[in-house]
């Protein structure tokens, strides 16, 4: 497996993660009160996010060279990792154009405001994951 | 990584046997791409571009359609 390869896993399972922990806290009793607190525990839940991401790829990539026995190096970027980038970015964008339009329609009929927030975060989560599977997928299959 | 069955064949794997067995490693290090796109190239999930193309076919020493052919 290679640096890229752990990479996008860490991000898939990193935003599972932090999914989860916001939905339960939804769902517990930390519903925000307004839009503004909504907005501010996206914001800390999306630092959590980019926090546990580099910490989970740095033990990510001292657990893979321990189990295959070989330096898991972080190569400079070719012309297949770029492409593979680029399809994996339209993905992405195609999921979050989708979602923020969903979340935009959600509103336009009533979505509480509170919930934006949350929305656009499981959206831009999803985004992210679509991102990181997209990578695996043209990598691993071409 | 187009759509469909690949039309660019290769024959990279061969040319590093002649060439004493020369590691992939060794080869993406002297072509300038990652060792993971040479292994793409052989398995034939991945067609480089014709810059990397010429690259390799220079590495062996070859004509670009000694290395690369392209299938109907």
């Amino acid at each position: 497996m290679t640096a890229k390869e752990i990479s996008a896993v860490v991000m898939v399972l990193s935003a599972i993660a932090i999914s989860a922990w916001v939905a339960w806290d939804m769902t517990h009793g930390g519903l925000a009160a307004s839009l503004s607190e909504a907005a501010w525990k996206m914001l800390w839940a999306i630092g959590y996010s980019i926090g546990l991401n580099i910490v989970a790829v740095i033990i990510g990539v001292i657990a893979v060279s321990i189990v295959q026995r070989e330096e898991v190096k972080d190569e400079r970027a070719d012309e297949r990792d770029k492409l593979v980038n680029g399809k994996a970015m339209r993905n992405a964008y195609f999921v979050l154009s989708i979602g923020v339009l969903l979340v935009l329609i959600w509103q336009a009929l009533g979505l509480e405001a509170v919930f934006g927030p949350y929305a656009l975060f499981g959206v831009s989560m999803l985004a992210g994951v679509t991102f990181a599977i997209s990578q695996l997928y043209y990598y691993r299959m071409g | 990584m187009g759509k469909g069955e690949p039309h660019i064949v290769n024959t990279v794997r061969t040319l590093r046997f002649h060439a004493g067995e020369m590691t992939q490693a060794a080869l993406a290090e002297k072509v300038g791409v990652t060792r993971q796109t040479i292994v793409a190239i052989e398995q034939g999930r991945y067609s480089p571009s014709l810059e990397v193309a010429f690259r390799i076919a220079r590495v062996f020493g070859v004509p670009l359609e000694q290395a690369f052919q392209y299938q109907d």
